[in-house]
């Protein structure tokens, strides 16, 4: 009990310890996003008939029509008080668009990832036990493919196959089909929404509009995860203790299982946690071909049209889930290694 | 091992089963929906607020009547607004004074808002005073048919408001009829509003107070809105409804999932896929293709005639005839418009007073050089050619071959990709020397294009040219109310623009819009989206 509290207490320490690294992220980007060359008021007033006192209106309406250091306090005394701003793009406040597409996207990643693990961990465990075998060289070479092929390659491959030409999947228009009622909201995640009103036949449908994005994110990083536990289950094949294990007769199961692989396995979740980051704000290419309602696709429409806030929003919500999924790995770290600990 | 393969199997079997026996019913529905799938996205209810998107437009035609609207008429067996005859929408009829100052409306009796109560003359005031006044997008518009103040709204009666012009404009009907003056329940939206927003604006951003063919069922900004039909609405055909008793608008980004989507069926119509898909899904005949080529819309090779070189006119006439205009036509749009180039003017002249034209313009590479020594630049110059990365499908293919044949007579030109933001800013500033652009008239008349697209400081003069007499002439085409000398002086601005060569119109895209054998009644719209309200299902 002490030992959980006492993990509780770092973890919150190192919580306030990466705020001024947030703060910096907040005020880089805000800068950033006033020296890229483009008038958001220019672009937003294209109706067949705006001029300039549309701009103009435009600009007031945005804040633009002060000097940037004012607007940056304006700007950072509205974050103070939980307002993100509103985006000129869909006319929502930021923090509702984020809010409604947050879950979209982890739901997308989460489900990518744990493809990927469950696909990556056997395969890079089998290269590992056979090592220059038929067997090693197949891992490599589906690997290569997987990372060689871009995701959106990936995805309209799929989706010509499995939509257009066998029909299998449900056509790729977003979180569920239109004709499908939503579940109430709870949390977000659609599949477990379903589940939470017992309704199986929505969760089916979600999850059948799940799978194709899915599989086409987690293609491009079962690669690296696979190539890190290969290595890591190399070394640890190699060490003492699997040689001791060895030679005391244990059944293979628990060499390679219990031994091998719970040693190997830190790198492993180090990377998962880097690859998740990374999936959550780099698969706008699937949210694009796939139509799906995440935030990383919201950000590159929002960067498209220099709508500020939207942009901003987007950085500071990856910053933040950055600093959390680091001190996720950091406490998954404890558990599978309990001579670490985080401070 | 062979067991196990067998599972997944039935598995599939068993889903497949559960989808037939499924189908009956949801089939029933589903005829009765129409599915539109686009790449953009509905972002406001109100389609005045600045920033409203296309589809935003096309939404409010189906959510608010207008006092009147656009007819329709064949164009070359293809169904297209017609700017010409317009009929009463919340009007059951209207008059023009002989002397074209006063239009007087009369409502129907029988029109009501979506919450029941009545459509008045109040309503129609309020709603034509808040476009005028209040800072959003119809005050713009209007103005380009001298609407310009509250007081030229008068109420005679609950069912009859009149309209007074300060002198008879042409574009004063037809703009009643557009997208922004749209009538509003003003008591509703009264009701929401405030001391900071008289006009309601934020409240009807996200809600509608309207009397429209349709009711708004969800609204999710940028991802999809459903509207279902309003039972009580008459005003398409007489006693009955809109067809389709639903209607789904869904944001699909990737152009190739959008082809996919009607192909299978699963979609029923959409208007913005590549150029190559719908040659595709043409050649296979499964699908119903409609290409109406955007007569109200341009694009242009633009130089702008205050930087040099571009401000000598030898220059601009020079690169006007080094465009290789079949490859681009060919390469960018696969053909699918209608040209605005290879015309033959027998006696030198236009051939009628009607902007865009087709102007004797073909590539002669001899002639260029030409023009290029009598600008004192036989040797060429070096330029930079832009276009925005939203129309890079067409516009990159383009700048290639342009950027290959200016490079004959010794143009070198840099091709330059900018963020739509970018470009307008650079537009707007007037920074940018050589580009291409196209534009979009609501009301496309000849002195519309000529007192907007080229005259005056603004950003919608892209070549920046500055020429009084064509400045003078199409602002007096204005207001003339005789045809013959209107055509008289659509000709002469004709002229100037070929002789003057400001920009180089190119052509027109087609709008093709594709969609299931059984969608009927498709129209080619003013705003070029699709009116809900024209389709049905045979």
């Amino acid at each position: 009990m002490t030992g959980l509290a006492a993990t509780m207490v770092r973890a919150g320490r190192r919580l306030l310890s990466s705020l001024p690294a947030l703060f910096g992220v907040l005020v880089f980007t805000f800068l950033l996003m006033r020296v890229l060359p483009g008038d958001p008021a220019v672009f937003f007033a294209s109706g067949p008939n705006a001029g300039k006192e549309e701009i103009e209106q435009i600009r007031k309406q945005m804040g633009l029509d002060k000097s940037v250091p004012e607007q940056l306090v304006f700007y950072l005394s509205d974050i103070g008080r939980g307002n993100l701003g509103r985006s000129m793009m869909t006319g929502q406040p930021v923090l509702k668009d984020l809010r409604e597409r947050l879950p979209a996207s982890l739901e997308l990643t989460f489900t990518a990832l744990l493809i990927a693990l469950i696909a990556a961990v056997p395969l890079g465990v089998v290269a590992a036990l056979r090592p220059g075998s038929i067997v090693d060289h197949g891992v490599r070479l589906f690997c290569a493919l997987g990372v060689c092929v871009p995701t959106f390659v990936s995805g309209l491959l799929l989706i010509y196959v499995f939509y257009y030409l066998l029909g299998l999947a449900p056509d790729p228009t977003g979180r569920i089909d239109v004709f499908t009622s939503q579940p109430p909201q709870r949390t977000g995640f659609l599949s477990i929404d379903f589940l939470l009103v017992g309704d199986v036949e929505g969760w089916w449908a979600a999850c059948k509009q799940l799978i194709l994005p899915a599989v086409s994110m987690a293609l491009f990083v079962i690669a690296p995860l696979a190539r890190i536990t290969r290595a890591s289950m190399l070394v640890s094949l190699g060490s003492d203790f699997v040689r001791t294990a060895r030679s005391v007769g244990l059944s293979w199961r628990k060499v390679v299982v219990t031994y091998a692989l719970r040693n190997a396995i830190l790198p492993v979740i180090t990377i998962a946690g880097i690859v998740f980051s990374t999936m959550l704000g780099a698969n706008v290419l699937v949210e694009k071909v796939f139509s799906w309602p995440g935030v990383a696709s919201y950000a590159l429409d929002a960067l498209l049209s220099s709508d500020y806030a939207p942009v901003q929003g987007f950085v500071l919500l990856m910053a933040s889930v950055f600093v959390l999924v680091n001190l996720l790995v950091d406490i998954c770290y404890g558990i599978a290694d309990p001579r670490v600990s985080i401070g | 091992m062979r067991f196990v393969s067998v599972r997944p199997a039935t598995h599939v079997l068993a889903t497949i089963a559960l989808l037939v026996a499924s189908a009956p019913s949801q089939a029933q529905t589903r005829a009765e929906t129409l599915r539109y799938v686009t790449g953009s996205s509905v972002n406001t209810l109100d389609p005045n607020i600045p920033g409203s998107t296309r589809e935003s437009f096309a939404l409010s035609m189906s959510t608010y009547d207008r006092l009147v609207a656009f007819g329709r008429k064949q164009l070359n067996g293809k169904w297209v607004f017609d700017l010409d005859k317009i009929t009463g929408e919340l009007a059951e009829s209207y008059d023009v004074s002989p002397d074209g100052l006063k239009l007087t409306f009369r409502l129907r009796k029988d029109a009501k808002f979506q919450d029941g109560s009545p459509v008045t003359a109040e309503d129609v005031k309020w709603s034509l005073d808040r476009c005028v006044t209040a800072p959003i997008l119809g005050k713009a518009q209007l103005l380009t048919g001298s609407l310009t103040s509250a007081d030229q709204f008068k109420v005679i009666d609950p069912l009859t408001i009149e309209v007074t012009l300060p002198k008879p404009d042409k574009l004063a009907l037809p703009n009643l009829a557009t997208v922004y003056p749209m009538i509003i329940n003003s008591k509703v939206a009264k009701e929401h509003a405030t001391a900071d927003d008289p006009w309601a604006t934020a409240w009807l951003k996200e809600h509608t107070a309207g009397s429209g063919a349709y009711v708004i069922e969800t609204f999710k900004p940028g991802e999809q809105v459903i509207i279902k039909r309003s039972e009580d609405w008459n005003r398409g055909s007489p006693g009955k409804p809109a067809f389709f008793k639903r209607v789904i608008v869904q944001s699909v980004p990737e152009p190739a999932t959008r082809a996919n989507l009607v192909e299978r069926g699963d979609a029923d119509i959409v208007v913005d896929l590549q150029a190559s898909d719908v040659q595709s899904l043409e050649a296979k005949g499964k699908l119903k293709v409609i290409s109406t080529p955007q007569y109200n819309s341009i694009t242009f090779v633009s130089m702008n005639n205050q930087i040099p070189p571009f401000d000598n006119v030898n220059v601009r006439r020079a690169v006007a005839f080094a465009l290789p205009y079949d490859d681009m036509f060919k390469a960018a749009l696969f053909g699918r418009g209608a040209p605005l180039f290879g015309a033959t003017w027998p006696d030198g002249k236009p051939l009628d007073g009607i902007y865009p034209f087709q102007a004797p313009v073909k590539i002669d590479l001899e002639k260029a050089r030409e023009y290029l020594k009598a600008a004192g630049l036989p040797e060429g110059f070096s330029t930079t050619f832009s276009f925005n990365v939203g129309q890079s499908s067409t516009a990159e293919p383009m700048a290639a071959l342009i950027k290959e044949s200016l490079g004959k007579i010794g143009i070198k030109v840099d091709i330059q990709k900018l963020p739509d933001a970018q470009m307008s800013t650079q537009i707007n500033e007037k920074k940018l020397p050589f580009f291409t652009e196209g534009i979009v008239a609501w009301l496309p008349s000849t002195d519309y294009f000529y007192r907007n697209f080229y005259t005056g400081n603004q950003r919608w003069n892209y070549s920046s040219i500055n020429n009084p007499e064509l400045a003078a002439i199409a602002q007096e085409a204005r207001f003339e109310p005789d045809k013959a000398k209107y055509e008289e002086d659509g000709r002469k601005l004709n002229a100037i623009h070929f002789s003057e060569m400001p920009q180089i119109p190119l052509w027109q895209p087609n709008q093709d819009a594709v969609m299931a054998s059984s969608v009927e009644g498709y129209t080619y719209e003013f705003h070029r989206q699709v009116d809900y309200r024209d389709v049905s299902r045979k």
